[in-house]
């Protein structure tokens, strides 16, 4: 396999490194800031992020358009909790591997898993806060099905509380609407769509509406969704290997042929790594090996097993 | 070398750094220039977060 490395890095790699170089700078984990524990009362509102909010609206609409637009789709949502409000940062679809019909909807939640481990990377206090799913008809509030299962689940939160949204396309259509309005501290409506909020914990009985706010930010998942399908179809090897690889690093890329994740895997020797870029239509592997980057040309789909034979293969040679 | 017992709150921070760290991967952090015990972070595990995603419920 390695006598055909090719050693010349052509001007794609060039630019690939140049892109690594310059993404190292910026997915360094932020600085940990000491903090006293955070005492955990009922939640007051939740906070989105614009990114957030036009993720939730434009890909709800984006849904509804599709195939399968009829069934029920959702995502997850990661952001900080504070004592009594929480803000929302980031949106880990359903995917398309989702178990769903127009009266339910199972995440796919290995592809949201890895997910959560890459957004993780920019801050390790983001928390998985709670779930927005849309329902079909005009129901605003979560189902009786709904509460039996989030009552038990929000004991797995912080605080004990979750919170929960639901999407419905029974808004009021308003001729030439160009921003979203709040008709109740808890709804928010745009060209159609709703998304009613509400809060629950343990041990209570029903939700509560939840008053929701607006603020300036990112959705720090937004990037992946363009790449979700792929994310999805990797995501068990890929979770595999993180958790057998310490110092796997992550970065989400897009350039003219696409969107594409790229894995950093460290060797032993300072600097020097293995590096496998996954597109759409194929998984690359690189070697990155005394400030040279090499293509290796070994086609294994299989990013687990693809990455172990470079590894037996580098050992060998050793 | 200086040996100053630790006072009420110091011990009590200490000795839930301590259990955080070993129940929960939970980080110490250490005063470089002096190595003394600095509090620890807000960080969650990736267990927490993934354990909770893993677990959302079907949804209806």
């Amino acid at each position: 396999m390695l006598q055909a490395l090719v050693g010349s890095a052509t001007r794609w790699l060039s630019d690939l490194q140049r892109s690594w170089h310059r993404s190292r700078q910026s997915t360094q984990p932020s600085t940990s800031t000491l903090s006293a524990p955070i005492n955990y009362g009922p939640l007051e509102r939740v906070l989105l992020t614009d990114g957030v909010g036009r993720t939730l609206f434009e890909e709800f609409a984006s849904h509804r358009s599709e195939a399968r637009g009829d069934e029920e789709t959702g995502w997850v949502l990661l952001g900080l909790r504070e004592g009594r409000e929480a803000v929302v940062l980031a949106t880990l679809p359903a995917g398309a591997m989702r178990d769903a019909s127009v009266a339910h909807v199972r995440f796919n939640s290995n592809a949201q898993a890895v997910a959560s481990r890459i957004v993780r990377q920019t801050d390790r206090r983001l928390i998985t806060l709670g779930v927005v799913h849309t329902h079909p008809g005009s129901l605003r509030h979560p189902s009786d099905g709904d509460l039996r299962g989030d009552g038990q689940w929000v004991a797995n939160l912080r605080g004990k509380e979750g919170i929960f949204g639901i999407g419905t396309a029974d808004g009021p259509e308003i001729a030439g609407d160009l921003f979203a309005y709040q008709p109740r501290p808890h709804v928010q409506c745009m060209s159609g769509l709703r998304f009613s909020w509400y809060s629950l914990r343990e041990g209570e009985r029903a939700y509560r509406p939840l008053p929701v706010e607006l603020t300036i930010g990112p959705d720090l998942a937004r990037s992946l969704h363009d790449f979700w399908a792929t994310l999805e179809f990797h995501a068990e090897r890929i979770d595999r290997l993180y958790r057998q690889q310490s110092g796997m690093r992550f970065q989400v890329m897009s350039d003219k042929w696409g969107p594409g994740l790229l894995l950093t895997l460290p060797l032993a020797e300072r600097g020097d790594a293995v590096q496998v870029l996954i597109r759409p239509k194929e998984v690359r592997y690189y070697l990155l090996r005394g400030g040279d980057l090499l293509e290796v040309q070994h086609h294994d789909d299989c990013v687990d097993r693809g990455v172990y034979l470079l590894l037996a293969e580098l050992a060998a040679r050793a | 070398m200086d040996f100053r017992p630790l006072n009420d709150t110091e011990r009590r921070q200490l000795i839930n750094a301590l259990r955080g760290n070993a129940e929960s991967d939970r980080a110490i952090l250490m005063d470089r220039r002096d190595t003394s015990f600095l509090g620890t972070t807000e960080e969650v595990t990736d267990e927490e977060v993934i354990s909770a995603i893993k677990s959302v419920p079907c949804h209806y």
